[in-house]
């Protein structure tokens, strides 16, 4: 369940039709499960699967991808694209809600200016950073998968009382009984105790 | 179990024949021929009616012995279902037939309550009958009650179960996810089948959909809830415009699905605190009771005490009441030895 990297992509209508690349505008990976060695080639290689699939979504709309044991998720919203490599258990919806929560916040924070950007933009983005590591854990991306956890969770424990209610309720039964046979008892007690306060009241 | 209950009607019968005898023995014989008769008579739909009830109720004993039969089977299922093979549709098939089963024998039961009113009501029957036909429906309700108990353990077992085989499958798909996708890799053309089988967004507790059938975790989610939203096949070169097009459609359609799974849950959930709250309002009552149980005991006992407190006091600081003692004995000797002397 894990997010190797996350992308903010240019693509104009023109760079599907004349072959240019798309722009990166942010560019955030976590390449630590590849070997020293490799990480850099790896890097390169997902940077490059990034900008062709983005280079072949069409405007407005989401294209999944699967490349070997990684899927590539991309949104493509009025030439701004965003860019998800995950593997295969991340579920589809919480990527794209993921890539949607993304995209409103690149466009909060910079704006259009990046719209007027014709080169790789090689600044990082913190949000970007702190988001890959905040997301691997698909719950946090997607509410509506934490709220079903939430719930489900909630109705397990709502079993679990239920039924320690009618434990209760049982044991309630058996103090009902006891007390009503204590309180039998007790006034035989006080009957006897009366008797036999009696036979000396008359001396 | 044949039957629950022996039917006893014949001996009861040979039995007020011979007490009948008996009586009609100093009358003239032709007369006792006739109240026989009318008797007789009124005997037959009697009886018919009795062992109606009884064969209803034995009807009824002998589908709650089947039914928890089934169900101690289906416990055993549930059990020893491992992680592989799954005897998930048998599972489902025997839950469904146990609940119709139930509900058909929650029907019958209270078709023979109201079969038993309608005779207390006829009002010509001994209380003997009156008091074995409710504890027959008493009986008979009471080991529903226990097999719908058993049903609920079983069904509650098997969440626990599929639960603890998901996340042991989470565990282990992590590691063999490398492995899976190099099959793909050789065949692309066969990938879009198994995926399309297991497209059926994966549905509540009950009913678990075909996605382990494949045996490759491919997009088995977390959660049963999850709607599975396989992407299309896979390569960069395959043109992928019309599988797009379905790819948005199961976006939403996959929202709208978990939207409407949630929805479902908070109704259940508001369901059991209703149920929840109820349960603690008759158990507010019973403490009621309890408390007032316990203040009347002590009272008693406050007033016994009292009283013997009084006792005490009185025996133990009463000169007076020894002098009264002796005096009376003495009294006694003196008339004794007068009369005697």
């Amino acid at each position: 369940m894990k997010i190797t990297a996350l992308f903010v992509l240019k693509c104009n209508a023109t760079t599907t039709t004349d072959g240019s690349d798309p722009l990166i505008l942010a560019n955030a990976t976590d390449v630590s499960q590849f070997g020293y060695f490799q990480r850099s080639s790896v890097r390169e290689f997902i940077v490059f699967i990034a900008r062709t699939v983005a280079k072949r979504t069409p405007q407005g709309q989401r294209q999944s991808v699967q490349h070997e044991e990684y899927k590539v998720h991309a949104y493509n919203r009025n030439g701004l694209c965003a860019l998800g490599v995950m593997d295969d258990h991340y579920p589809v919806r919480s990527a794209f809600s993921l890539l949607n929560k993304v995209m409103d916040e690149y466009q909060k924070s910079f704006g259009e200016s990046w719209r007027t950007v014709d080169k790789d933009s090689t600044q990082s983005w913190p949000f970007l950073d702190e988001a890959l590591i905040k997301f691997q854990d698909p719950h946090e991306a997607d509410k509506l998968l934490k709220i079903q956890k939430d719930l489900d969770e909630t109705k397990i424990i709502l079993h679990q009382t239920i039924e320690s209610v009618l434990a209760r309720g049982e044991k309630l039964d058996s103090l009902v009984e006891k007390s009503s046979d204590l309180s039998a008892a007790s006034q035989m007690f006080y009957k006897q105790a009366k008797q036999t306060n009696q036979c000396c009241t008359v001396l | 179990m044949a039957s629950a209950f022996r039917d006893r009607t014949s001996e009861f019968r040979s039995v007020t024949e011979t007490l009948k005898k008996k009586i009609g023995a100093p009358t003239p014989p032709p007369l006792p021929n006739q109240p026989e008769n009318a008797p007789s008579s009124t005997d037959s739909p009697v009886p018919n009616s009795r062992s109606e009830f009884n064969r209803k109720a034995s009807r009824i004993g002998l589908g709650i012995h089947d039914t928890s039969q089934k169900i101690a089977r289906l416990a055993q299922l549930a059990k020893k279902s491992s992680i592989f093979n799954d005897p998930i549709v048998e599972i489902q098939e025997m839950t469904a037939v146990i609940k119709n089963e139930i509900t058909a024998l929650n029907a019958a039961l209270s078709d023979l309550q109201t079969i038993q009113n309608m005779e207390i009501a006829d009002g010509m029957y001994s209380e003997d009958r009156v008091v074995h036909s409710n504890a027959v429906c008493d009986d008979l309700k009471s080991r529903l009650m226990g097999a719908t108990k058993k049903l609920q353990d079983v069904l509650t077992t098997r969440t626990e179960n599929i639960k603890a085989h998901e996340n042991r499958k989470q565990i282990f798909s992590k590691n063999t996810s490398r492995e899976n996708p190099f099959q793909h890799h050789p065949k692309p053309a066969h990938v879009p089948p198994p995926w399309s089988n297991s497209l059926n967004p994966s549905e509540d507790l009950q009913q678990q959909s075909a996605l382990t059938s494949n045996g490759v975790p491919v997009g088995n989610q977390l959660r049963r809830r999850l709607a599975v939203d396989n992407a299309p096949t896979p390569q960069m070169e395959m043109s992928m415009v019309q599988q797009v097009v379905p790819h948005q459609d199961n976006y939403a359609q996959s929202r709208a699905t978990a939207l409407h799974s949630v929805e479902s849950t908070i109704t259940e959930l508001s369901g059991i605190f209703t149920h929840l709250a109820t349960m603690v309002a008759q158990q507010g009552e019973l403490a009621i009771r309890i408390d007032d149980n316990m203040e009347e005991t002590l009272a008693n006992v406050d007033g016994a005490h009292s009283s013997l407190l009084r006792h005490l006091n009185r025996i133990s600081s009463n000169r007076w009441l020894l002098i009264k003692i002796f005096a009376i004995l003495i009294f006694f000797l003196m008339i004794f030895i007068f009369f005697v002397a």
